[in-house]
């Protein structure tokens, strides 16, 4: 059974209009907060609710928020990070599709919150669509009113503008999306100060993911209460949207509790495993999440319950291997990503990550030594000491590799070839 | 103040210090490349790898990036930070050429001193290497990219710390490049500095490519003569000449950084023309036949026509020994002078500027760069003092506000704003921008003296008082012309410039002339009149290491020895004594042919050219006595026979300020004439590169002169239907000069700039730093 909160007016052909969006309810949430509360409330009912950040990171949006100071100078800025570029990650794009209202009324919200006055909406120029939607339906949102000068007549002001990122992978970190903004080189920042207290050109901003931001609205009108109910399990909050890709039948986004069963997920929506195979692997996050085995088929795939476990929900790009797929060439597929989008500020990420790359792929080749498996595993461990949180995300895959797939690895060097190819 | 812990070593630091410059008072040097003392830490490139054991947040941490915290435990030789270390130097190497036997950096690269200690000696990786392609980045800088390990030094030193654009980052990952949009000479006078603290050798010294490793030369701490400042510097020297120059670190002077001028400007030192050997009337002697062959004929004269009929002319870039030695030479044979300024007018306010400081109102450039306010007035950094322009965008980067008074297009490499106006109108500017500096806290008042007067002077000298009065810790802070112009100031005794002393030739008084490192030729303002001068006299004696013209025209010549064989002790303009050390014996230098006839074959009991005197020694022997056998006993003369100068006793490694101590500078009453009708005033101002008299010899250098130009307000042009680019002839009493034209939007109007340049042989046309051209003798040549 799906639990439609975000998804609930998807169409299957267009998106949600204004008036639509009004119709069911939209809106109300911002009309009655704006007008009669506080901006604390806002900030209360989503630490109560304990939504998390849904960008990767599952930082509470409410603590988040309570570490903007009341006497924080202005003005502030609420950023929405549209720039979904996690392989394997196609919610953000599918919830600007289904309905850009809730989105722009979550930061609405959001923005009240933090009394911040500038919304921008940071979005990666691949979905090109999505940027013409959202400036379309900004520009309709505006002229009812809803954005703007005295929005409601609550003497709370606020707009968004429409930033399409330059397009590089890293430009998603939140504080190097911060510097992209800003006209700079997309390097990460290093907190302290965060964003919150010294963000964009050092004043107070909010980054959320749109994912997050959607959730606002549901939140502050139908209470923490109701939030955490809608999740599976008594640690998790809310419901989340699996991208779902790979060796399964019906591969797509699915809107279910936090915290369904990964067996659940691929069996009961996704259609089951595609072409008979069977589960080998999954990548439970996006490509920076550590390889999940057979092991954990069952696993409740919320931010707690695989946190206990030792992995990352991540974005909840749930990648799926049956035992037809070599995970070393796929690793090394990962590998070629992520040394190309290495923002090249700091050393093991710039430089470790080709050298990781390039000790996987002579393995894959069939030119691996045995001496590659220690080098892999130290380098990788290393990575944890990179500059931002990249270059740990790079090497997680790789780790989890060794880790739990140690033998197809050895596999390889043994034979001198991929034991997946064809012998030639 | 923390207390902290570091391998079982216990040390207090000041609270803010990063656990990477606590190590370093402990005498423990952690690895680093991007970290830089004076760029600050950014934590890029991960070698500074440290254990915390005990601490806020423990485990491998930079140490760059953690304050020193009480009670921190730190490891540095913990094998887990050890171990991360070595990868992290593995994986720079990854891509490095390993080309160091034909790369300049080998010897003094940091690369290869950390890949040695840190362990890194046998290559595990078998892929392919990245490399790129150079760019040509002017004469000073060889660009090498494949050398890179992405420090970042390179930019946030040009970008952040010195405020220019032309040189940044592009691309990501392992393709990130340092270096232009598009190749062409850097656009900065401090890119030098980019050999300095690249740690490998991507940006090296090109002129002195391939001429030898570190260990090859004779280092020797130097001082900078090309301004005023007196940056600290190291000489390099091999082969009896110098090799290269590079910035030496000051805790009072200059910082880490010098500029492209006080790196390249030492060309004079060997260059085929330079004076080694006496000359009497156009023949070649032996030094010491012109030097008594001088002091002879110098005697006939004072003999024949009383001490009157002599006359000694000095500058402020001969060292204080020079100008004690020629003070002496007058003292004892009452010659006239010696005169150390050209004209009543400069000198005056380089004088005043001299005169006015005291040990309340001296700043050092260090200390300016706290200022929270700046007012400068008159004054142009970039050009005049270029290290300067970095202490004011320090300050300026930490929250300082700027203002400057001045008529010149200034361009600046930092937020200021520009009061424009005509330099007859400073005085009053300033009187009314004077309350700008009511808010703050640390102002501090630059003063120029170029093309200012002494009465500016005084007003910024009082209104720094003002200030003091008020309970400010203002500070005052005045350029002058030359590196020892402050020494002349506190030596003078004459109270008269060159102009007074080619008055008394014309007239008849004055019958010889002794010249002692002197830019007479190149600086006096009237050259027809000093022309005039030099044809009557019966004898012109110039003492020289440089073949001006004037010691081509002279009777008799003396060459005499540079900074680098003589040492000597340099005033700065804040009054800071330096002592320099000779960096090479003096004599011809070594030419290595290659050709296999190495080393020279030629034996003689002396070194070829080992005979030349310093100037204060031949000055010493004009007065007929034995100078002083030692560098140490000279200044130890000198302090016995100058009370200014008693205070050298106490230089140390910082120097020694030396004050005038209510000395009266050289008077000059006569204010600037009032502009007529009709008429633009042309300025001839310093520039960085070009009117120095000395690194105008650097073949590099005038490279980046460009062409000789005159700077108009936009209004000024558009009157007369100039563009910018145009050939125009400004019209003068005696011809005509062509420049081609810049146009400013913020530059005084009614003024036309003319940037000093080697190829403007200007005196005989302007008769002062400032003259009036007639808006009809302003013609266009060609349009550009």
């Amino acid at each position: 059974m799906e639990s439609r909160v975000l998804l609930k007016n998807r169409k299957p052909d267009r998106i949600l209009d204004l008036a639509e969006y009004r119709a069911s309810g939209g809106y109300s949430a911002a009309a009655e907060m704006l007008q009669t509360g506080r901006p604390a409330d806002v900030q209360e009912a989503l630490e109560a609710a304990g939504l998390l950040g849904r960008g990767g990171a599952a930082f509470s949006m409410g603590v988040k928020l309570s570490t903007v100071a009341e006497y924080a100078p202005f003005p502030r800025y609420m950023v929405c990070n549209a720039d979904e570029m996690e392989p394997g990650t196609f919610k953000d794009r599918v919830l600007i599709h289904t309905s850009p209202h809730l989105l722009i009324e979550g930061m609405l919200l959001a923005a009240f919150s933090a009394r911040a006055e500038h919304g921008i909406i940071f979005i990666r120029p691949e979905y090109e669509n999505a940027a013409r939607i959202l400036e379309r339906e900004v520009a309709l949102a505006r002229e009812q009113g809803l954005l703007g000068k005295n929005i409601f007549n609550s003497g709370f002001d606020f707009d968004i503008v429409v930033h399409r990122s330059g397009g590089r992978y890293i430009c998603g970190e939140g504080t190097a999306l911060l510097n992209a903004l800003e006209g700079k080189r997309p390097n990460p920042r290093k907190p302290p100060p965060y964003p919150t207290v010294k963000g964009l050109w050092q004043l107070p901003t909010v980054v959320q993911n749109v994912e997050t931001l959607c959730f606002v609205p549901h939140v502050v009108q139908n209470g923490a209460e109701w939030f955490r109910n809608l999740a599976a399990g008594p640690d998790e909050a809310g419901t989340k949207i699996y991208s779902v890709s790979g060796r399964v039948r019906r591969p797509g986004c699915y809107e279910l509790p936090m915290g369904t069963a990964l067996s659940e997920i691929i069996e009961t929506h996704a259609g089951g495993m595609a072409g008979n195979g069977r589960f080998k692997a999954c990548l439970p996050g996006g490509a920076s999440t550590r390889y999940m085995p057979e092991s954990m088929y069952h696993r409740e795939m919320g931010y707690q319950s695989l946190s206990d476990a030792g992995f990352r929900l991540g974005t909840a790009a749930v990648m799926v291997f049956d035992h037809s797929a070599c995970l070393v060439g796929a690793t090394v597929n990962l590998l070629a990503f992520f040394a190309r989008e290495s923002c090249g500020w700091c050393t093991p990420c710039r430089d470790g990550l080709p050298y990781l790359h390039d000790l996987l792929r002579r393995i894959e080749n069939g030119q691996g030594r045995a001496e590659f498996v220690p080098m892999l595993r130290e380098m990788a461990g290393q990575m944890g000491l990179a500059y931002c949180a990249f270059a740990p995300g790079a090497a997680a895959p790789v780790e989890s590799l060794i880790t739990y797939f140690e033998d197809e690895v050895r596999e390889h060097i043994k034979a001198g070839r991929c034991p997946f190819r064809e012998a030639e | 103040m923390p207390k902290l812990i570091i391998d079982n070593l216990e040390i207090e630091v000041p609270e803010g210090t990063r656990v990477i410059e606590a190590a370093e008072k402990l005498g423990i040097y952690i690895p680093r490349f991007c970290f830089h003392h004076a760029l600050g830490a950014v934590g890029a490139c991960r070698v500074c790898a440290v254990k915390v054991l005990e601490g806020a947040v423990e485990g491998v941490q930079m140490s760059c990036m953690i304050d020193a915290q009480d009670g921190m435990k730190v490891s540095t030789t913990d094998p887990e930070a050890a171990d991360f270390r070595r990868s992290v130097i593995e994986w720079l190497m990854l891509n490095h050429p390993h080309d160091c036997p034909v790369c300049d950096e080998g010897g003094h690269c940091l690369l290869q001193d950390l890949t040695v200690a840190g362990g890194h000696s046998i290559r595990r990786y078998e892929g392919g290497k990245r490399t790129y392609t150079d760019q040509y980045l002017g004469p000073l800088v060889q660009h090498e990219m494949n050398r890179c390990i992405q420090c970042y030094r390179c930019v946030r030193f040009y970008r952040e710390y010195s405020g220019y654009n032309d040189l940044g980052v592009t691309g990501i990952a392992g393709r990130v490049y340092f270096g232009r949009l598009r190749e062409g000479v850097l656009e900065s006078p401090f890119a030098g500095n980019l050999i300095d603290i690249c740690p490998t050798g991507v940006f090296t010294d090109k002129p002195s490519r391939y001429t030898g490793r570190r260990w090859d030369f004779e280092r020797t701490p130097g001082v900078c003569i090309h301004c005023s400042l007196g940056c600290r510097t190291t000489v390099s020297a091999r082969y009896r000449q110098v090799g290269r120059m590079e910035g030496r670190f000051s805790q009072r002077v200059n910082g880490d950084f010098i500029c492209d001028r006080g790196r390249y400007g030492f060309y004079y030192a060997d260059r085929p023309g330079r004076p080694r050997s006496g000359r009497i009337s156009g023949q070649t002697v032996s030094v010491d036949q012109a030097v008594y062959e001088a002091r002879d004929r110098l005697q006939r004269i004072t003999e024949e026509h009383g001490p009157q009929a002599v006359g000694v002319i000095g500058s402020g870039r001969s060292s204080l020994q020079t100008q004690s030695a020629m003070v002496h030479l007058c003292r004892t044979t009452g010659w006239q002078g010696p005169v150390f300024r050209n004209t009543r007018i400069t000198g005056a306010a380089a004088d005043t500027a001299a005169c006015a400081l005291n040990p309340e109102n001296a700043v050092s450039m260090r200390e300016l760069e706290t200022a929270d306010a700046i007012l400068a007035v008159g004054a142009d950094p970039v050009n005049e003092a270029p290290v300067l322009a970095l202490a004011m965008r320090q300050a300026q980067r930490a929250g300082a506000q700027i203002t400057a008074i001045d008529p010149r297009p200034l361009e600046w490499p930092f937020d200021f704003e520009h009061l424009a106006c005509r330099a007859e109108e400073i005085g009053e500017a300033l009187a009314s921008a004077a309350e700008r500096l009511s808010d703050s806290r640390r102002p501090v008042v630059i003063c120029g003296t170029e093309i200012t007067d002494a009465g500016i002077v005084l007003q910024a000298a009082d209104l720094v008082a003002g200030l003091r009065g008020s309970g400010k810790t203002a500070g005052l802070f005045c350029t002058l012309p030359q590196a020892n112009s402050f020494g002349a100031a506190l030596l003078d005794e004459c109270n008269a410039c060159a102009a007074d002393l080619a008055a008394r030739v014309e007239a008849g008084q004055i019958r010889a002339l002794a010249v002692i490192e002197s830019d007479l030729w190149h600086d006096f303002p009237d050259r027809p009149q000093l022309e005039k001068a030099l044809e009557k006299l019966d004898l012109l004696v110039s003492v020289d290491f440089l073949d001006t013209p004037l010691f081509e025209k002279a009777d008799i010549g003396i060459p005499s020895l540079t900074v680098f064989e003589a040492g000597g002790i340099y005033v700065n303009q804040e009054g800071r004594a330096q002592q320099v050390r000779p960096a090479h014996t003096g004599g011809l230098p070594i030419t290595v042919t290659g050709a296999g006839d190495h080393p020279p074959r030629t034996f003689a009991p002396n070194v070829p050219g080992r005979d030349m005197p310093a100037a204060w020694v031949t000055a010493f022997c004009l007065a007929g006595q034995a100078p002083p056998e030692t560098d140490a006993q000279m200044t130890a003369w000198m302090r016995y026979n100058f009370a200014v100068l008693s205070d050298l006793a106490r230089m140390d490694a910082d120097g020694v300020r030396l004050f005038a101590g209510g000395k009266t500078p050289i008077a000059h009453e006569a204010t600037m004439p009032e502009k007529p009708e009709q008429c633009l005033e042309l300025l001839l101002a310093a520039a960085v590169f070009g009117g120095e008299p000395m690194s105008d010899y650097s073949q590099c250098l005038r490279e980046l002169a460009g062409l000789p130009a005159v700077w108009m307000d936009r209004a000024d042009a558009d009157r007369h239907g100039i563009a910018a680019g145009d050939r125009v002839g400004l019209g003068f009493e005696n011809g005509e000069v062509s420049f081609v034209v810049r146009i400013s939007d913020h530059m005084a109007p009614g003024v036309l700039v003319v940037y000093r340049h080697p190829d403007i042989d200007w005196q005989p046309r302007a008769g002062d730093t400032r003259y009036n051209i007639r808006e009809d003798r302003i013609r266009r040549i060609e349009k550009a």
